[in-house]
């Protein structure tokens, strides 16, 4: 049993961050979308994952922050397109651990308030993330900021802004940046096994009085952490790959923490003006633009990567449509239990045992997760109908009004003497049915093994986040556009573009424009 | 026997599922057996020795009961009823069955033909408004064999799939060389409907219809609004049409 280490105040406010997340959780499992599959049993490794995070994550998330704080990976979300960003770390970090405990709380395995420190320890790192990644608009998550997703500076918004070519429907640019988010998005929902975590928008970002800028990430592509795409994915020549899309006369009124988004009127191809293309990964120094070079090279690229891509889908479908159950399951569970695989990879400590495998806890579960059960179960856990999710009968949810709570909060009468128990323990071993993963990891430093991979993300520090300029936030340059350090600190984001370089810091919206009509 | 928290929650209400129910009555009993071997010690129980005593072969044997009571599962993916028949409910409109086989919806929205020859054979979500509606020809895509087949042999023109499934990867290799898309699940914001949107084919989702058969010539309505996420939050019914027309 525990001893009180806990205050009143991180109870105060783990408890806190516990409920944002079930009322935000309840709405987004409700609104968004019904997921089924005739290929993978979803339900099935959806719930598997849920263990694997609640036994795993606060132990890799603490291996993590020996090397890294969560504060300074957040720094390093706002500079590239990675699976640092949504649905990864505004919704599943804390999602699918609570969720995990929640499910277990029902199964009367655990009480509220085990694994006490494992667990304050969890929201709170998912606390000093969110806030870092989001400190440009000052919330903790895009629900917070009213379902909005900005948190790029301006420098690197302008880049974005200057570089993208024009397009219209109709014409090839416009085709071919169309047929690419098409075919990447598919392949995403392959590659992630029927989920969406492969892809994530953000923004939106007004350009103009009449046309607003998406950033969207296509990311894990290429051969790199999955066992399922050595091979099949050897020719995707990049493995995170963000798309800068101007849409006109249409409001994206909504981009969640799933990285989701909706607009009025709806967004339909013909609103498409503008696209840009560009890469990125933890070793990289920030986005990197992919054939912006003109407007016939990116066009190519675009056709180039679709074929890229659709070959790889092609090839990628073949080989899961002969696997078992229990290797669908794997690569589901280990897809979503993985979402959040690359803080690790920022700070130089991935392993592949830490996060391709099914920790032994979790797997011992996987007799239960027949589809039946399994789907009913995962119905309940989302909009709260099993028991442990019971309230007072006066009581009322946000969104639903019935006396439900999807997440149980941690009783204050642990600072009491009421017992507790502080960690579910160390990472235990694994196993998987899945091949073995090849040791190549396709990088913007070429394709490397993970030795050296981890040794370069060590020793990786891009130069905007040197502490000479981690700290001149938006609310400086306000003030100090226009001088040497704040120059520099533009020129480093203008380093490869085509319109901007060596601009530096006192362009306003108006005047990057102006540059784009100079052409 | 020892008890759990669980057994003195005061609000607790049965689960809506009574396979829910049925599993987590038999996992309670189960871990008050455990933790009574252990001599009702939680501390020492819940991250220790749980670990090897609460194990996959006690969930197996668990599932295992249910069986035998008749209970056959209801599957959701194909792989589990072909490795498993004997837990499932039995799967059809799969092989050879197909060409008798039609989605059946209770609510399906039915009505005569009209003066073209339109016989109304259900309702759904419309992903995106066009110009005109549809007119194609009405194939089940249900299974990863029926894709397999059409990878290989080619998608026929004008095809019009009929899918239950709302994901984007059953039929991802395909998917582009369809005409429309008539799906009998999922919302316009599921997987399929993103992915008719990027690519520009016609889909209908959470279509309620009633004798579509294989080979059908069908009529969606793609004229119709699109559906809104408010229509969903508000309950709101915006449904297209979907006819079968004559031979």
């Amino acid at each position: 049993m525990g001893s009180s280490r806990i205050s009143y105040s991180q109870l105060l406010e783990t408890n806190n961050l516990i409920q944002a997340n079930a009322d935000e959780t309840y709405w987004l499992c409700v609104t968004r979308t019904v997921q089924e599959s005739k290929l993978f049993p979803v339900p099935a490794y959806m719930m598997l994952s849920y263990m694997m995070a609640y036994y795993r994550y606060p132990s890799l998330l603490r291996k993590i922050e020996q090397s890294l704080s969560a504060e300074e990976i957040g720094d390093r979300a706002r500079n590239a397109g990675i699976k640092i960003q949504n649905p990864s770390m505004g919704w599943a970090l804390p999602g699918f651990y609570l969720l995990g405990r929640e499910w277990l709380i029902s199964l009367g395995l655990i009480r509220p308030q085990d694994a006490l420190e494992d667990l304050v320890y969890l929201m709170d790192f998912w606390k000093r993330f969110q806030l870092s990644w989001h400190r440009n608009n000052g919330h903790i998550t895009n629900k917070e900021f009213g379902h909005r997703g900005q948190f790029l500076p301006e420098r690197t918004v302008q880049v974005f802004h200057a570089d993208m070519y024009d397009c219209k429907q109709g014409d090839d640019l416009h085709e071919a940046a169309q047929a690419f988010m098409a075919a990447a998005s598919q392949y995403g929902f392959l590659i992630s096994c029927e989920s969406r975590i492969s892809l994530h928008n953000s923004g939106p970002y007004k350009i103009a009085e009449d046309r607003e800028m998406i950033v969207r990430d296509f990311m894990d592509l290429s051969e790199s952490d999955f066992p399922w795409l050595d091979g099949v994915a050897a020719d995707v020549p990049y493995n995170n790959i963000t798309v800068t899309m101007a849409v006109k006369d249409c409001h994206f009124y909504l981009v969640d923490d799933w990285g989701s988004f909706e607009s009025k009127p709806e967004f339909t191809a013909d609103k498409l003006v503008g696209v840009g293309l560009y890469t990125s990964d933890t070793l990289s120094d920030g986005y990197v633009p992919v054939a912006m070079g003109s407007r016939e090279e990116l066009t190519a690229c675009f056709k180039n990567l679709t074929e890229k891509v659709k070959d790889a889908t092609n090839k990628l479908w073949r080989r899961l449509a002969g696997w078992s159950r229990d290797q669908m399951i794997d690569a589901g569970a280990i897809t979503y239990f993985s979402i959040v695989k690359d803080l690790a990879h920022v700070a130089g400590v991935y392993d592949v045992d830490d996060w391709m495998m099914v920790d032994e806890r979790a797997e011992r579960f996987r007799p239960l997760f027949n589809d039946e059960y399994s789907r009913d179960a995962l119905v309940g856990l989302c909009i709260g109908t099993h028991t442990s999710h019971r309230l007072s009968e006066y009581t009322m949810m946000q969104h639903s009004n019935g006396p439900q709570r999807l997440y149980s909060l941690i009783p204050y009468s642990v600072l009491q003497g009421d017992s507790y128990t502080t960690s579910c323990g160390p990472v235990y071993p694994g196993t998987s049915h899945l091949p073995a993963k090849v040791d190549r990891y396709n990088t913007t430093r070429g394709i490397i093994g993970l030795e050296e991979y981890n040794r370069l993300a060590r020793e990786v520090r891009p130069p905007a986040l040197d502490p000479k300029y981690r700290h001149l936030c938006e609310t400086w340059v306000k003030y100090h556009a226009g001088e040497p350090l704040a120059d520099e600190l533009y020129k480093i984001e203008q380093a490869n573009s085509r319109l901007l370089r060596g601009k530096g810091s006192g362009l306003r919206r108006a005047d990057v424009e102006k540059l784009r009509n100079v052409r | 026997m020892a008890k759990l928290l669980v057994d003195n929650d005061k609000y607790a209400e049965p689960n809506t599922s009574v396979v829910v129910d049925a599993y987590h009555a038999a996992i309670h009993d189960l871990i008050r057996r455990k933790l009574d071997d252990v001599g009702g010690d939680w501390a020492s129980f819940v991250f220790d020795k749980s670990y090897d005593l609460v194990t996959a072969a006690e969930f197996a044997a668990i599932e295992k009961r249910l069986l035998a009571t008749g209970h056959r599962f209801d599957w959701s993916a194909m792989i589990s009823v072909r490795e498993r028949p004997e837990a499932y409910k039995p799967a059809t409109g799969l092989g050879e069955d197909i060409k008798t086989f039609s989605f059946e919806h209770p609510d399906a929205v039915v009505a005569p033909a009209d003066e073209n020859g339109r016989e109304q054979r259900g309702i759904g979500d419309n992903v995106v408004k066009l110009s005109t509606n549809l007119v194609g020809i009405a194939r089940y895509i249900r299974s990863s064999d029926r894709v397999l087949d059409l990878l290989t042999s080619g998608v026929p023109a004008d095809t019009v799939a009929v899918i239950d499934d709302s994901g984007g990867t059953l039929t991802a290799p395909i998917l582009e060389q369809f005409k429309g898309v008539i799906c009998a699940g999922g919302t316009v914001r599921s997987h399929l409907g993103i992915l008719t949107r990027e690519y520009g084919i016609p889909c209908l989702m959470n279509a309620k219809i009633s004798g579509i058969r294989e080979g059908d010539r069908v009529e969606i309505e793609s004229t119709a609004a699109a559906k809104t996420a408010e229509a969903y939050q508000t309950g709101v019914e915006m449904t297209a049409r979907i006819w079968r027309l004559a031979k």
